[in-house]
C-alpha cells in the first residue's frame, strides 16, 4: 500500500465517520420529537407506566376510589370549606352505580377536577349540556338505539335554556337561576321507569321549594301536597305536572298561564273537557288568558276540595273569585254551573234536555231538507236530461222581468245576510276553538275582546234589522188590512196548498206526478222566511242573556247561562249550516238557478223563470189583468252585474262558512 | 498511521457533539440531586427527604414553590432556577420511576402505635396507604429528622399549609397533646 493510497483511505473513513455521525445525531432528535408527539408523558414512549396518566394528554386519571376516600366515607357527609361553611361532600357510589350514568367516572364529569387532594378550592362546573349533547351527536346514528332517549334530554335541554332558569340570577350575575342539578340528584338520575324516578317525582315538591319557599308552603297545605308529601302518592300533582319540567317561565306570561291550564287537564279530563266548552274555556283555548282558567276559581298552590272551609271554592269563598272579573256579580252567580256537562244527564237534567232538544232539531231539519235538496237535484238533472223543466231560451233572451221585491226588501235582505254571516264567524270561532282555522281568524280580529265587540255589533244590527223587517211587514197588513188575506196566495202565513206542494215535490221527486204549480211563495221560501223568527226568538234570547251577564244575573239564575250557551251555540250551528246549504241550493244551486239567482238584488225575475216557479200568481194575475203592473224593464247590465257580484261574494263567503263550520263539527273533541 | 488515528478521533468528537444536540435527558438531570437525595432519589441522610418514587406532579409543585420563592429553602431556589419548567417535569417523571430504597430508623412502638391512630383519623384519606408515594407526597418510610423539620416549618408558620392540612394536624394535636406530632412522625418513619 503506497502512502498516497493510505491517506485516500483515511479520507474515505473520516467522511463516512462524519456522515453517520450526523444522520445519527438528526436520528436521536428526530426519535425524541417523535415521542413528544405521540405521549406528553416524558420517557414514557413504550413503557409499562407504573402510574397513572393518559399517555395521551399526559393528564392524570384520577380513579373513582380516589374520590371516594374522602366523598364516600359514611362518617363523614359533610365537610368545612375554606371559609368554615359547612359542606355535603358524601356521595352514594351504590347509587350512582345503579344510574343512568352508572359507567362513567367521577371526572368524566367533574372536568375540572385535576388533582387530588384539591389544592385549590374545588369548583364545580359540570357541563351537562355539552357532554349530552356531544354523546348525542356520537350516537344518534347508532341501530341499537341505545342512547335513543338523549334525544328528548336535548329537547328537554333546549327548552330549559329558553326558561327563566337558564337566565342570569339578579343577586348573583355569574349564575343561572338554576341548573341542572340544582334539580337532578346528580349522582341519582334513574332511567325510564327505575325506582329512582318514582322517588324523585315525589321529591319535586322539596326540590323546587329549596329556592320556591312559600309556593311550597302553600302546596304542603293543598290536597295535591297532603297527598305527595304525606301520602307518598305519585300519582297527585307535583310541581313539574303543571309547570312543567324545563320549560320554565313566569306564570304571569301568557303562553304560562295557557300551559298551567292545559296541564290541569292531564289529571282532570272530564273539568278541562267541561271547562273547553264554556265561555271561559272556549276563549283560553283560543290562546288567550282574559277569562277564568282554572287556578284563577280554585287557586294555584293551595287547591283544596270544595267541602274545605279555606277552599277557594267553598261556597263561602266562591263570589270573590266571580267577582275578580265580574266586579258586580250576585249571589245568582253561584248557581252557574262553571263546569256543568251537557251530556252528564243525572248531574245536569236540565242542560242535558236542552242540549238534546236542539240536536235532535238540528237532526231532523238537516236530514229532512238534505234529503230535500238530493231528491230535488236528483229529479232536476233527470229531467234536464229529457230536456224537461225550465231551460233558458237563448235565441229569445228576457227582455221583460216580474218584480219581485221592492229594494227595502233587497237592503234587508243584504244586511241580514252579512250581519249573519259575521255572525257565525265570531260565534263558530269560539264553538270551535280547538281548530287552528278558530285561533287564525280570531288572531286577524284583533284577539277575543275585539271579537266580541264586532260579534255584539252584528247582533244590534241583525236584531235590529228583523225589528224594521218586522215593523215594514206589519205595516203593509195594515195598509192592506181591508183586503189583506191571512192565508191568501200572498200571505207568509203556511196553509194547507203548502202542504199539498211539499207531498207533490216528493212526488215528482220520486216520478208520480208533475211538479207543483206554486202562488207569490212556496212552502220551502216561507221556511226559510220563518225559520229566522225561531231563530231570533233562541239565539237573540240567550244571546242577550251572555250579553250582559251581570245584568242577567239581577233577574236570572246562574245556571240559565249554561243552557243559554248551549241553545245559543247549537241554533247558530243549525242555521249556518241551513242557510249556507239547503238555502243555497234551493235559491242558486239547483239545477234550474246554477250558478246563482241575483232576483233578492236586482228584485226581478225573468218572466219565464217567474211562470215556472209561480205559475198559479202569473194565472191569477193574467186573468185578473193585472199583471201589467208588476212588469219591469230587464235590469240594466250594470245593475245585473252588481248583483251578480255582491251575490258571488255572498254565496263564496256562506260556503268558505259551511266548509269552516263542518270541520269544526267534524274534528269537535268529543 | 498517526495521522489516520488522528482522522478517526476527530471522527468520534464530530459524532459525540452531534449526539448531545438531543439535550441531557431526565437522568443526566438528576444526577445531581444524588449529593442530597442519594442516587436515584433514594435518600441515605437524614435531612434530606427520599424522592424516589415521588408523585411528579408533586414533584413539580415542590420545584416550582421553590423556583418561585412560595417554599422557603435553604439550597433548593437556586437548584430549581437551574431548570425549565420542562426539565423538571422530565425529572419528576424520572424519580417517579425509581423504587425507593428506605433504610431502617429505630422508633418507639407506643409512639408508632398512636402515630398509626392518628393516621388513620386525621391523615390517610390524603396520605393513603400509610402515607406511601401518592397524590399527597410521600411520607412513609422517609427520614424523621427530615419530617421533624417539616412539621416544625409548618408548625412554626415557615411553610405555607396545603389546604386542610392545618385543621387536620391541629385536630390531631388537641386529640393527642404534644405526642401526636412525633407520634405521628414515628409511625412514618417506623416504615420501610
Amino acid at each position: 500500500m503506497s502512502k498516497n493510497t493510505s491517506a485516500s483511505l483515511t479520507g474515505f473513513l473520516f467522511v463516512v465517520l462524519c456522515l453517520f455521525g450526523s444522520l445519527a445525531a438528526y436520528a436521536t432528535q428526530h426519535s425524541a420529537t417523535g415521542a413528544a408527539a405521540s405521549s406528553n408523558i416524558p420517557g414514557a414512549e413504550g413503557e409499562e407506566l407504573p402510574f397513572t396518566f393518559d399517555p395521551k394528554t399526559g393528564k392524570r386519571i384520577i380513579p373513582d376510589s380516589r374520590c371516594l376516600d374522602c366523598h364516600g366515607d359514611e362518617k363523614q357527609k359533610t365537610d368545612v370549606r375554606d371559609d368554615g361553611t359547612p359542606v355535603k361532600i358524601f356521595v352514594e357510589h351504590a347509587q350512582l352505580t345503579a344510574s343512568v350514568h352508572g359507567d362513567h367516572s367521577c371526572t368524566d364529569c367533574h372536568t375540572t377536577i385535576e388533582r387530588v387532594p384539591h389544592r385549590k378550592a374545588p369548583h364545580v362546573a359540570v357541563s351537562c349540556v355539552d357532554c349530552h349533547r356531544d354523546t348525542w351527536e356520537k350516537f344518534k346514528d347508532d341501530p341499537e338505539g341505545k342512547h335513543e332517549r338523549l334525544k328528548v334530554v336535548l329537547e328537554q335541554i333546549d327548552s330549559y335554556m329558553d326558561s327563566v332558569h337558564a337566565l342570569p340570577n339578579k343577586q348573583d350575575q355569574s349564575r343561572t337561576n338554576a341548573t341542572c342539578y340544582d334539580c337532578h340528584e346528580a349522582h341519582n338520575v334513574g332511567e325510564l321507569g327505575s325506582i329512582q324516578r318514582k322517588e324523585k317525582r315525589l321529591k319535586n315538591p322539596e326540590v323546587c321549594g329549596r329556592c320556591h319557599e312559600k309556593q311550597l308552603e302553600e302546596y304542603r297545605d293543598s290536597d295535591h301536597g297532603k297527598a305527595v308529601l304525606e301520602k307518598g302518592d305519585s300519582d297527585s300533582a307535583v310541581c313539574s305536572d303543571c309547570h312543567t319540567t324545563h320549560k320554565i317561565a313566569s306564570p304571569e306570561k301568557d303562553a304560562v298561564k295557557l300551559a298551567i291550564t292545559r296541564n290541569c287537564g292531564n289529571c282532570h279530563e272530564d273539568a278541562q273537557r267541561t271547562y273547553f266548552a264554556s265561555y271561559h274555556g272556549q276563549v283560553h283555548r283560543l290562546g288567550y288568558t282574559n277569562t277564568a282558567k282554572c287556578y284563577d276559581c280554585h287557586g294555584s298552590h293551595k287547591i283544596k276540595g270544595e267541602d274545605d272551609p279555606t277552599s277557594e271554592i267553598h261556597a263561602n269563598n266562591r263570589l270573590e273569585n266571580c267577582r275578580t272579573c265580574h266586579e258586580d256579580a250576585n249571589d245568582n252567580f253561584l248557581s252557574f254551573w262553571p263546569h256543568g256537562d251537557a251530556d252528564d244527564r243525572a248531574n245536569y237534567p236540565g242542560l242535558w234536555f236542552f242540549k238534546i232538544f236542539m240536536q235532535l232539531l238540528i237532526f231532523s231539519v238537516m236530514a229532512f231538507f238534505w234529503i230535500h235538496v238530493l231528491m230535488w237535484l236528483y229529479r232536476e238533472v233527470m229531467e234536464r236530461i229529457q230536456g224537461k223543466g225550465f231551460i233558458e231560451d237563448l235565441d229569445h233572451p228576457e227582455v221583460v222581468y216580474f218584480r219581485r221585491f221592492p229594494t227595502v226588501w233587497t237592503w234587508i235582505h243584504a244586511l241580514f245576510a252579512i250581519s249573519t254571516m259575521v255572525l257565525i264567524l265570531t260565534g263558530t270561532t269560539l264553538l270551535f276553538s280547538h281548530t287552528a282555522w278558530a285561533k287564525a281568524v280570531v288572531v286577524f280580529l284583533g284577539g277575543t275582546e275585539m271579537e266580541g265587540i264586532i260579534h255584539r255589533t252584528a247582533a244590534v244590527i241583525w236584531l235590529g234589522i228583523f225589528t224594521a223587517h218586522l215593523a215594514i211587514a206589519i205595516n203593509n197588513i195594515w195598509t192592506k188590512r181591508a183586503t189583506f188575506e191571512w192565508f191568501g196566495s200572498t200571505s207568509m202565513l203556511p196553509n194547507w196548498k203548502d202542504w199539498d206542494d211539499l207531498k207533490g215535490m216528493f212526488r215528482w221527486f220520486v216520478g208520480r206526478g208533475e211538479r207543483p204549480e206554486f202562488n207569490h211563495w212556496t212552502y220551502w221560501q216561507k221556511f226559510d222566511y220563518w225559520a229566522p223568527f225561531w231563530g231570533a226568538g233562541v239565539i237573540g234570547s240567550s244571546g242577550i242573556m251572555l250579553f250582559a251577564p251581570e245584568a242577567t244575573a239581577t233577574v236570572l239564575p246562574g245556571w240559565m247561562f249554561n243552557i243559554a250557551t248551549v241553545v245559543h251555540a247549537e241554533e247558530a250551528l243549525l242555521a249556518a249550516i241551513f242557510l249556507n246549504s239547503v238555502h243555497f241550493f234551493n235559491v242558486h244551486f239547483r239545477p234550474e238557478r246554477f250558478p246563482m239567482s241575483t232576483t233578492i238584488f236586482t228584485g226581478a225575475i225573468p218572466m219565464e223563470e217567474f211562470k215556472h216557479d209561480h205559475r198559479l200568481e202569473y194565472d191569477r194575475l193574467v186573468a185578473e189583468g193585472t199583471l201589467d203592473r208588476h212588469l219591469v224593464k230587464r235590469p240594466s247590465r250594470r245593475a245585473d252585474l252588481a248583483a251578480s257580484f255582491i251575490t258571488t261574494v255572498l254565496i263564496v263567503a256562506g260556503l268558505t262558512l259551511l266548509t269552516l263550520v263542518l270541520y269544526g263539527v267534524v274534528t269537535m273533541p268529543n | 498511521m498517526k495521522k489516520t488515528v488522528r482522522h478517526l478521533l476527530l471522527a468520534l468528537l464530530a459524532t459525540s457533539s452531534a449526539a448531545q444536540a438531543a439535550g441531557p435527558t431526565a437522568q443526566a438531570l438528576a444526577f445531581t440531586c444524588a449529593g442530597c437525595h442519594g442516587t436515584d432519589g433514594s435518600s441515605v441522610g437524614p435531612s434530606s427527604p427520599t424522592i424516589a418514587g415521588m408523585d411528579p406532579d408533586v414533584f413539580t409543585d415542590a420545584m416550582l414553590d421553590y423556583k418561585n420563592e412560595k417554599r422557603s429553602s435553604t439550597i433548593m431556589k437556586r437548584i430549581a432556577l437551574g431548570y425549565t419548567d420542562e426539565q423538571i417535569r422530565e425529572m419528576g417523571f424520572f424519580f417517579y420511576r425509581q423504587q425507593p430504597r428506605t433504610k431502617p430508623q429505630k422508633t418507639d412502638p407506643e409512639l408508632v402505635a398512636l402515630g398509626k391512630s392518628l393516621h388513620d383519623s386525621y391523615c390517610e384519606k390524603c396520605h393513603e396507604e400509610g402515607g406511601r408515594p401518592g397524590d399527597a407526597g410521600t411520607l412513609a418510610g422517609q427520614w424523621m429528622p427530615y419530617l421533624e423539620h417539616a412539621m416544625s416549618d409548618y408548625l412554626n408558620d415557615q411553610r405555607r399549609w396545603p389546604r386542610k392540612m392545618e385543621r387536620k394536624v391541629k385536630e390531631a394535636v388537641k386529640a393527642e397533646g404534644e405526642r401526636a406530632v412525633p407520634a405521628l412522625i414515628q409511625y412514618y418513619g417506623s416504615q420501610n
